[in-house]
Parts: structure tokens; C-alpha cells; sequence
């Protein structure tokens, strides 16, 4: 990995967004955890990380929401879209809206860090956004 | 009410029943109550005629005897006509043209009785006070009504008068009542028929078949009967309908009457009637058959028709407790997800932070490791049964996919392989390697495709074969399944994609494999069609539009 991916994990599970922050900084990515929308927002906008892991279900504002205003203001950053919930309608208003991947919690470290790394190649060809298929598991 | 349908089918019954048998009841009643008047009135008018008839023939008979009694009383004298000899033979020359004198007599002015000739001893009588020989002087003929006399016997006479210069005598003859009342018997017709006359009195001038002995009271009211020929229809003592012909005779003082039971005259028309009755009895059971069948199987197949909807609502109702039970695992499965997910990270962490070197340093470093490797394990555990949970609440909703058809067919098989192998069928899979991935509901795909293998294998039956193929078709895949089966009749390839329609014996097949198939390739926006030629065997194919995912 010659270049650092700088990573935003977005959860209201404050103990998951940070441990999971924590293990990826340990595989030599840049992470910062990030407890809501709104202070998501605000870290993209003073610290622009390439991809941003963003859960689905949070109060306030939520993960689709957030992914909207994100795509509006930051069209670069990939977002990848985690829930506990496998509901169609969702991944497809996700994938619609131009995140770049859909999984299942919980997921294995190793398959995060693989589709991070994938979103970042992607951001770097500045593809069309929303056309990636949903994965099964 | 334990039949929905009870009063629908009274109400049906009745009106077509009203609609069908009114008229044609109408028509046969009417049709045969015309029989019975026209025969009626035709036996009447013939009654009449026979009447008149007789009543002539009657008249005749007496006109003829009385003239020549006045010939005799005119051409003869007294002293002449007095000797029972000549007298005697005068009868018997009379007698011998059949004109049916009993005997004949010559009685003076007197009432005594000078001369008599015939079978009884009344030579020394006097006839004065006799009511026949009164009128006889009175009118100068008179034919007497019957009545008993000195021979005690009944009987009628002729008697002339005869005036000649001062004296005046009464010539009388008694006529045979064999040969008159046979000739009265002319009129009566077959078994029941019945032919009498009857004087002012009512009572009997010749016997009645039916009504009694000469002199006995008839059963008719002569007040009643008006003048002229009349017919009437009656009933008699006995109950039995009879029609009966008065005419009365020309010398005024009797009456021939007629009687005849239509029945026995009408005989052959009223059997033509009764055809008629017995036809239309026979159409009016045919037509209440006729209904009584249709209305039975209208409701019939109401009953089916509801029987389909409350099997087709009990589908529904399955496939929406599916759906709410989908969505109840769903949620279940979200909730225990976050929280697993933040174990696995814990865990993870500490995984991560306690590498190799630090364990060694811990006395128990060996027992962490291998519990937060547990843990991983133990939440990999708990997270197959959640994702499984959500695998079977997304099958309830179409969740596209990319989808390896020819993978999806092989899988499909493989449930059916022991069915297959157990009946002997040889199966085939001749699949395209090159067919392109599709976005498709995999979890309904596999459920057309078993569905179709699963007929297919029925159809083809013991030692027969099955084969299923994929390949590129245009814009589309197309995957079809062929049986060795006796194939679709033409008449029911219409109806074998319609909701409960099977050909399976009952208990077989809901008839609903079929329909439900046709509908996820529909939603799916694909197609399944019947692509058999009668005679072959079945060949299902499906379509599917050819969009093949982007690769990433």
C-alpha cells in the first residue's frame, strides 16, 4: 500500500465506530471514528477523507440523509454504507445516491479494508458513481 | 342455511321453471280442452242428425200403418170387414209384407166389439170407456200411447174412424212392439248408447237399455225439454257423463230420446287427446330434468368458483404472514447485529493491540489469545444465523442480484436429482458456458426453475427423459425445459398458466405452480411461455432480459 487512505467510520454505536477506527489505523489506513451525521459532515469538511464507512440506521440524521448531503457537497469521497438490516429499499436509495458499496454488519475486518481499498481506486478514476451491484452477503 | 347458495338456486329453479313450462303448459292445456269441445260438439251435431233421422223413420212407420188402416175403413164395409174370416185374411196378407199387426178389430159405434181377429180373446168387450177409442171417435185417427187394457199386456193402437151414411165404426190394429221398438233400437249407437220414447207423462213407450221396462217412469223431466230437436249434455244417476237428443215426434205425444257416453263414441280422438296430455307430461318431466340439472351445475360451479377464491385468499393470506414474519426476522437480525458488530471490532482491537510479543509477556498471555479468537469465532457463529435471517426476509421481496443462471440450474437439479434417479429419468443439462451473469432475483428464480424440473420429471414419468438448456436468444436468455411426456393439448395450453388449474389427479397439484411461475417472470420482467407442438412432449421456456451486471 504505497498510499495512505484517509478513513471516517460513521456509527451512533460510539464503542464501534471507534474500534473499528482504531483497527484500521493498526492496518496502516488514516481513521477517525465520527458519532452522527452532522459531526460527519464536519470532519469531511475540515479533514477530507477519500472514503467514509457510514452506518444506515442513526438517529437524528441518517446514514442515507448524511450520504446525500455528502455526495452534494463532496462528490469525490466514496461512501461505503453498513447496516444491521438487509432492506432492499435502502441499499437501492444508498446505491441510487451514489454510494460505492452496501454491506451487512457485522463484516469481517479484512473484507472492509478490501472494498476500502476498491473505492479508493474508483474515486481515483472519478467513475460513475451508483452502478456498483449489491453484495449478497 | 348451511348452503350459501340454497335460496338462489329455489329462485333460480322456479322462474326458469315458470319461464319453460307456462307456455308450453298453456298451449297443451288449451290445445286439449279445444279437443274435447270440438269432439264434443262434433258428437252433438251428429246426435242431432241421428235424431232427426230417426224420429222420420219413426214418423214414417206410423204414417204408413195409420193410411192404410184408412184405406181398409174406406174401402170396406161394415158387414164386409165383420166377417173374421175375411178379417183374418186381410191380416195375414198385411202381415206378410211385414207390416207387423198384432190384430186388428172392428168396434161399432157402440164400443162393442163385432169382429176381431189375433192372438187374444177380446171378442166379447166393449171398448166405450177406452180413452184410444174415445179419441178415435173424437179426432177420426188416434194413436194411442201404451197401456195395458183387457189383455193386460202393454201396447199401442191405431184407430180409425169411419163415417159412413149414419153409421160410424172404428177400425184398430195393435203394432207389433218387437219390430217398433226395434226400430226405435236403430237409434242407439255402440255399447253404452240408449234409444226410447217417452209420452206427455215421461213414461216409457218402448224399454230403455239403461232406464227400465216399458211403462215405467224415465228420468226426464219433459217440463224441461223445449220444443224441438234438442241436445244436451247431462249427468246420469250413475255419475257418467252423457249427452241426449230429444226430438219429438210429429203426432205430438212422444218424444224420442237419444242417450250417448261421449267416452265410447270419442274413443279414438280422446286417445289422440291423451297422447297430446301424456306428450306434454313427458316434455314438462323433461324440462324440469333440464332445469333441476343446469341450476345444478350453475351452483356447482359457483361453489368452485368460491372454493378457487377462498383458496387463492388463503394463498394471499399465507404469502402475507410470510412477509410479516420476514420482516419480524429482519428487524430481529438488525438489532442483534449492531451489537455483534461492535464485539467483533472489540474483540478485534484487542487482537489487534495484543500481537504475539505482548501475549508472551502476559503469564496467562496464551488463554486471552485464544478467547478473543472464541470470541471471533462465537460471533461468526451468531452472525451466519442472523445473515440467514436475512436472507429468508429479502426471498419475500424481490432483491435483484447477479445471478449465475446456469449455476441456479445445476443447484435446482441437485434437489431433484434423488427424484429423478429413484423414477428413472435420464436428465439432461445442456447449458451455455459463455451465458452472461443477470440482475435477477435469484431465490424466485430457483423457485420457477424447480417448479418447471419438478413437472417436467412428473410428466416424463418412469424411464422417461428430461432436458433443460440455456443459451443466449437476442437481447435475452432463455432457459428451457423439455419433457418426454405426452405434451399439452391444444385446448388446455390456453388455461394451464390460470390459478388452479391442474391436470394432476385431486391431492396431486395445487394447480397453482404454474401461475405463481407466470407471475415472478412477469415481475421479473422476464416471460414463461408453453413452446410444445401438440404431440410432444412439453417444452417451458423462460426469458429473461440479458442485463448483465457492470463488473466494478
Amino acid at each position: 500500500m504505497h498510499r495512505t487512505i484517509k478513513v471516517l467510520t460513521v456509527d451512533d454505536d460510539r464503542e464501534f465506530a471507534a474500534a473499528l477506527a482504531e483497527r484500521l489505523e493498526l492496518r496502516g489506513l488514516w481513521a477517525r471514528p465520527a458519532y452522527g451525521g452532522w459531526e460527519a459532515l464536519r470532519i469531511v469538511e475540515d479533514w477530507s477523507p477519500e472514503v467514509v464507512v457510514l452506518d444506515v440506521d442513526m438517529p437524528l440524521l441518517d446514514g442515507i440523509a448524511t450520504l446525500g448531503h455528502l455526495k452534494r457537497l463532496h462528490p469525490g469521497v466514496e461512501v461505503i454504507l453498513l447496516t444491521g438490516r438487509a432492506s432492499v429499499s435502502a441499499a437501492m436509495e444508498g446505491l441510487a445516491l451514489g454510494a460505492f458499496e452496501f454491506l451487512i454488519k457485522p463484516t469481517p475486518i479484512e473484507e472492509l479494508i478490501r472494498c476500502i481499498e476498491e473505492a479508493c481506486r474508483r474515486g481515483g478514476e472519478d467513475g460513475e458513481p451508483g452502478s456498483a451491484p449489491v453484495q449478497g452477503e | 342455511m348451511n348452503h350459501p347458495y340454497a335460496n338462489l338456486s329455489r329462485r333460480m329453479t322456479v322462474v326458469a321453471l315458470l319461464v319453460a313450462l307456462l307456455p308450453l303448459n298453456g298451449l297443451g292445456l288449451s290445445l286439449y280442452y279445444y279437443f274435447n269441445y270440438a269432439n264434443t260438439e262434433t258428437l252433438k251435431e251428429e246426435l242431432r242428425i241421428r235424431a232427426l233421422n230417426r224420429a222420420s223413420a219413426i214418423e214414417l212407420f206410423l204414417a204408413e200403418r195409420t193410411a192404410l188402416l184408412e184405406v181398409l175403413a174406406h174401402s170396406a164395409r161394415l158387414t164386409q170387414l165383420s166377417n173374421e174370416a175375411a178379417l183374418s185374411r186381410l191380416l195375414s196378407i198385411m202381415n206378410r209384407r211385414s207390416w207387423s199387426f198384432v190384430d186388428l178389430g172392428i168396434i161399432d159405434a157402440n164400443g162393442d166389439h163385432r169382429a176381431y181377429v189375433g192372438p187374444y180373446l177380446l171378442k166379447q168387450q166393449n171398448y166405450r170407456d177406452a180413452p184410444w177409442f174415445q179419441q178415435a171417435m173424437l179426432k177420426g185417427v188416434y194413436i194411442s200411447d201404451v197401456f195395458l187394457g183387457y189383455r193386460q199386456v202393454p201396447h199401442f193402437v191405431i184407430a180409425v174412424k169411419h163415417d159412413n151414411g149414419g153409421e160410424s165404426w172404428v177400425l184398430r190394429a195393435t203394432i207389433d212392439s218387437d219390430v217398433f221398438n226395434r226400430l226405435v233400437r236403430t237409434a242407439q249407437v255402440g255399447q253404452t248408447g240408449d234409444a226410447y220414447i217417452v209420452d206427455k207423462q215421461g213414461r216409457l213407450q218402448t224399454p230403455s237399455r239403461l232406464g227400465g221396462k216399458v211403462m215405467d217412469k224415465a228420468d226426464l223431466d219433459l217440463r224441461a225439454v223445449p220444443p224441438g230437436i234438442t241436445v244436451k249434455e247431462r249427468v246420469n244417476a250413475a255419475g257418467d257423463k252423457v249427452i241426449r237428443a230429444c226430438a219429438p215426434l210429429e203426432h205430438g205425444n212422444w218424444l224420442l230420446v237419444i242417450d250417448q257416453n261421449p267416452k265410447e263414441i270419442l274413443g279414438p280422438l280422446n286417445l289422440a287427446r291423451n297422447v297430446e296430455l301424456g306428450v306434454l307430461g313427458l316434455a314438462s318431466l323433461f324440462i324440469i330434468a333440464a332445469v333441476l340439472i343446469m341450476v345444478r351445475l350453475f351452483i356447482r360451479r359457483l361453489e368452485a368458483n368460491d372454493a378457487e377464491r377462498a383458496a387463492l385468499d388463503a394463498q394471499l393470506a399465507h404469502s402475507a404472514r410470510l412477509v410479516s414474519l420476514g420482516r419480524m426476522a429482519a428487524g430481529v437480525a438488525h438489532e442483534i447485529n449492531n451489537p455483534l458488530a461492535a464485539i467483533s471490532e472489540l474483540a478485534g482491537e484487542a487482537q489487534d493491540i495484543l500481537d504475539a510479543e505482548q501475549l508472551a509477556k502476559l503469564e496467562e498471555g496464551e488463554v486471552v489469545g485464544e478467547n478473543l479468537g472464541r470470541i471471533q469465532n462465537q460471533v461468526e457463529r451468531a452472525r451466519n444465523v442472523t445473515h440467514r435471517m436475512l436472507k429468508f426476509a429479502r426471498r419475500m421481496e424481490p432483491h435483484l442480484e447477479s445471478t449465475d443462471v446456469n449455476e441456479l440450474i445445476r443447484e435446482t437439479y441437485s434437489f431433484v436429482e434423488k427424484d429423478a434417479l429413484f423414477n428413472n429419468v435420464r436428465v439432461e443439462l445442456m447449458l451455455d458456458p459463455a451465458l452472461p451473469l443477470v440482475q435477477s432475483d435469484r431465490a424466485q428464480l430457483q423457485q420457477v426453475a424447480l417448479n418447471l424440473i419438478n413437472n417436467a420429471l412428473d410428466a416424463a414419468g418412469q424411464g422417461g427423459w428430461v432436458r433443460v438448456t440455456s443459451g443466449v436468444e437476442g437481447n435475452e436468455l432463455a432457459v428451457r425445459v423439455c419433457d418426454s411426456g405426452p405434451g399439452v393439448p391444444r385446448d388446455l395450453a390456453e388455461r394451464i398458466f390460470d390459478p388452479f388449474f391442474t391436470t394432476k389427479a385431486p391431492g396431486q397439484g395445487t394447480g397453482l405452480g404454474l401461475s405463481i411461475s407466470h407471475a415472478i417472470m412477469q415481475r421479473l420482467g422476464g416471460s414463461l411461455e408453453l413452446e410444445s407442438k401438440p404431440g410432444m412432449g412439453a417444452v417451458f421456456v423462460i426469458r429473461l432480459p440479458n442485463r448483465a451486471p457492470e463488473a466494478p
